[in-house]
């Protein structure tokens, strides 16, 4: 069993996450601050007619957000009945994983990456992590009061 | 594929009727129950009971849930005995119907979970059986004068609703409807005749006659409606299009019992219930949906205006075009009133499940709760409606947990053993419904929820509003079973106030009782609102919220102390630390290393500043005499502070507050869509809007940000104390 997954890059760094997820993926100029929300919050955009919280990835794993460029993308993903944008600098291929190349993160990187990362797998030479895109929306905090 | 596709819609369909007759049936029942108390036989309702049974086992049977179809089967019979016994049932076959439902319902929602569909429970069958048999003897049937044909149709418990109509002053007449060609060509027909003979009288039966055809009667069929008015005679037979009307002699209660009557087919075409016809039942979802496509609409409506202004700039001829724009204006705002009408549920439909509800909390507390709903005849919005129930359960609750005193306890004290809990609602404005729910109980101890919540004894109703809206403050000492912890108040609060931007009042008085009082908007989805810059980032605000906009003289601006840090402090614990990413290297990869990602919160917690640390200070206006606050939105939000030139000036409990804009825009209508993702659900943004230049606006709610800002920890806004 291999799986459809899209390559995504943050800051030079290469994640994929399952094409199941992904709605679409949509270029990005800019999103509509919301004042109040966490840091990692980019704001909101609309596509399609459809009003999106977008996750600004780089923030949240850590980094300074950068100015959009032409290979910004925002990957629409519906995960857990929710219908989140990704933000990231560029995601460009879609590749197909099989199942046992998937492999668990190092401990280290597990702790480290609080959740983010779910395995890792080597495509053609290159080493790619596997993000959890629950943990990355957040799905077990809810912080609206 | 489709074909699955095709039961799953016939399944939610099925759901969706089920619910329907379920609530209809427990309200029913729970009408016999109160009937009962009062000593009276209920034929009509139980009626209604056997019908809607009658449905959901033929319903049920068509999906093939058979235990639903045993449950309805046994329920049905019993129903079936009582009606035949007049309508009447016991106490303990009430408290057996109830929990029949229940279990129908169960299977139901597990059924739409995709769950197992457990089968019935045999005691619970056993026990519909034994009802069954122990049926109540018939009490006397009352004597009716009519044709013996009718009388044959007659059943025992229509006859006792026709005694009752007639001791209840009203007249108990027959009126015939004879169906035509010619009538039906002019849209008169018994469904038209049924609803329009309904407005006047109450229908006890509809008997079809056959008749020798004659040019009177071509079809050889004769409808005779016996029904129960105070209107003239005349009135009644121009509703049926009849000549005239005959009165129905009812002489009561003369035994002995009717012997065997023909046995009732209850759902014959005739006796069905004209109100259902046409209407279709829709999810709220498609309509959600086309409001969006109508949104879609809206935006390309704006484009089409500014293109022709610009063509109109250019020096072109653009009336036509003008007149189909405002043609096309007239359109598009026709087409929302008719989506947002269909979007709208009654009240009345709203507080269908209230008297269970408050029976249910009755009997787990062990006291006497009688509940009056005065539901009006308002109208809100379906998404509106289902976002409120939960606060409406949450006061119930603890009006009978907490309020209502225990019988022996009301008696010492010379109440009414049985406490009463009011549930009232009607339309303030054409936009607002106010919704209250009073009890005569206790009344809220002051000084023991100051006690509980360390703060010192509230002096007004809406500083003990405040204080019992606390997240987690409770006066009981003990979880209760129905309460579980806490009054849930701060709940009741979030969902009238930040969830559908209303407004939440107490008024309690000790040993006398309390009324909480919502007022909450009728529609969420369209408003009228001022557009706004602060900074360089557009904003919109509900024109209702806003007292007035007020023009700042920046040299008569009052700046306070600033204790504390100037920059803005954060009302929400960030969860993670700000960190980068750390290199590690890879696992036998010549990449040099991977960046990992590290739970980050660069910056964290929220931009909204706490109580007295708004950035630079507090500042104040003067208006008529009047000392206000004023918070720069533009700094307040970072998107770039100015010299607030403008001001929108809010009220929040009587307390003003401005807000300093740098340019007011316009006023236009906006249709909000609320944020529901948890990420961007924040207190003082209600929703997005789409001005025309297809991005999101951020819809404010200054309002609620106003109580955010002046709510400080010390109770008293910390702002208000700068005023003072």
């Amino acid at each position: 069993m291999s799986e459809l997954h899209v390559v995504l890059k943050v800051a030079d760094t290469e994640y994929v996450i399952s094409a199941v997820d992904v709605l679409h993926m949509e270029s990005f100029a800019g999103a509509t601050r919301v004042p109040g929300t966490r840091s990692y919050v980019g704001g909101l955009v609309q596509i399609r007619g459809r009003v999106v919280p977008v996750v600004d990835l780089r923030v949240r794993f850590g980094l300074p957000s950068a100015e959009p460029t032409l290979d910004s993308r925002v990957i629409v993903v519906q995960h857990g009945g929710r219908t989140v944008g990704l933000l990231v600098d560029s995601a460009r291929e879609v590749v197909n994983i099989a199942e046992g190349e998937l492999r668990p993160p190092p401990e280290v990187m597990a702790e480290e990456s609080a959740g983010f990362v779910r395995a890792v797998a080597k495509i053609g030479g290159r080493l790619v992590m596997l993000v959890d895109v629950g943990r990355i929306i957040g799905e077990e905090q809810d912080h609206g009061s | 594929m489709t074909g699955a596709l095709d039961v799953n819609e016939f399944v939610a369909g099925y759901l969706v009727e089920v619910e329907e007759h379920l609530s209809a049936s427990t309200a029913n029942l729970l009408a016999v129950e109160a009937a009962l108390r009062a000593g009276e036989s209920s034929p009509r309702p139980i009626r209604e009971l056997f019908r809607a049974l009658h449905t959901i086992k033929g319903l049920s049977a068509m999906v093939g849930v058979e235990p639903i179809v045993d449950l309805a089967h046994g329920m049905e019979t019993v129903l079936r005995a009582a009606d035949r016994a007049a309508g009447s049932l016991s106490g303990s076959s009430i408290e057996v119907l109830l929990r029949g439902l229940r279990s129908i319902e169960e299977r139901a929602r597990a059924l739409a979970e995709g769950k197992p569909v457990l089968p019935a429970a045999p005691e619970l069958l056993a026990a519909l059986t034994a009802l069954d048999l122990a049926a109540a003897p018939s009490p006397p049937v009352p004597t009716i004068g009519a044709d013996p044909e009718i009388l044959a149709k007659l059943g025992p418990g229509e006859r006792v609703q026709l005694a009752q109509g007639v001791a209840g002053g009203r007249r108990a007449l027959r009126v015939d409807f004879t169906p035509s060609p010619a009538r039906t060509a002019e849209g008169v027909n018994i469904t038209t005749v049924r609803e329009r003979v309904g407005k006047l009288a109450e229908i006890v039966k509809v008997v079809p006659l056959s008749v020798p055809a004659s040019d009177g009667a071509p079809g050889g069929i004769v409808f005779a409606l016996l029904v129960l008015t105070s209107a003239p005679d005349e009135e009644v037979a121009r509703a049926a299009a009849a000549d005239g009307v005959r009165a129905l002699t009812v002489e009561p209660a003369v035994p002995p019992a009717v012997a065997a009557l023909a046995e009732r087919e209850p759902d014959e075409p005739v006796d069905r219930e004209p109100q259902l016809r046409g209407v279709v039942r829709v999810e709220v979802a498609r309509l959600d949906d086309a409001l969006d496509k109508l949104s879609a609409l809206v935006v390309t409506r704006f484009r089409l205006a500014r293109a022709a202004a610009e063509l109109r700039a250019r020096g072109v001829d653009t009336r036509d075009l003008s007149e189909i724009l405002r043609e096309h204006d007239r359109t598009l705002r026709d087409l929302r009133g008719a989506i947002m009408r269909a979007r709208m549920i009654s009240v009345k439909e709203l507080l269908e499940r209230v008297p269970l509800v408050v029976r249910g909390l009755g009997r787990a507390t062990g006291k006497q709760v009688r509940l009056e709903i005065d539901a009006g005849k308002a109208e809100l919005d379906k998404a509106v409606a289902e976002r409120v129930f939960p606060a409406i359960v949450h006061l119930l609750r603890n009006a009978v947990d907490h309020a209502i005193e225990p019988p022996a306890e009301r008696r010492r004290l010379g109440k009414p053993e049985e406490g009463v809990v009011r549930v009232s609602c009607f339309e303030r404005s054409s936009n607002q419904l106010e919704l209250s729910v009073a009890d005569d109980g206790r009344g809220i101890d002051r000084a023991l929820v100051a006690r509980r919540a360390g703060r010192p004894a509230p002096e007004s109703d809406a500083a003990l509003l405040d204080l019992i809206t606390l997240p987690g403050l409770s006066t009981l000492d003990q979880a209760t079973k129905t309460s579980g912890r806490g009054l849930g108040m701060d709940i009741v609060r979030r969902i009238a106030v930040e969830q559908l931007s209303g407004e939440l009042a107490v008024s309690t008085s000790p040993g006398a009782g309390t009324t909480f009082t919502l007022r909450i908007p009728l529609t969420l989805t369209i408003v009228d609102a001022f557009s706004f810059l602060c900074g360089d980032q557009l904003f919109v605000t509900p024109v209702a919220g806003v007292e007035e906009v007020v023009e700042i003289d920046a040299a008569r601006i009052i700046r306070g102390p600033a204790p504390g840090e100037a920059r803005g402090g954060s009302m929400l614990p960030a969860a993670g630390e700000a960190r980068g990413g750390s290199m590690l290297p890879a696992a036998g990869e010549a990449r040099g290393g991977t960046m990992l990602p590290a739970a980050g919160e660069a910056r964290g917690g929220t931009m909204l500043p706490a109580a007295g640390e708004a950035r630079g200070g507090t500042m104040l206006i003067e208006r008529r005499g009047e000392v206000v606050p004023l918070v720069d939105l533009g700094a307040l939000f970072e998107t770039g502070a100015s010299p607030a030139r403008r001001a929108l000036v809010v009220r929040r409990h009587g307390a003003p507050f401005a807000f300093g804009v740098t340019r007011v825009i316009g006023q236009q209508e906006v249709v909000v869509r609320p944020l529901e993702d948890p990420l961007v659900r924040v207190p003082g943004v209600s929703g997005s809007t789409d001005l025309g230049d297809g991005r999101p606006t951020l819809v404010l709610d200054l309002v609620t940000l106003s109580g955010r800002l002046s709510a400080g920890r010390g109770g008293r806004g910390a702002l208000v104390w700068v005023a003072s």
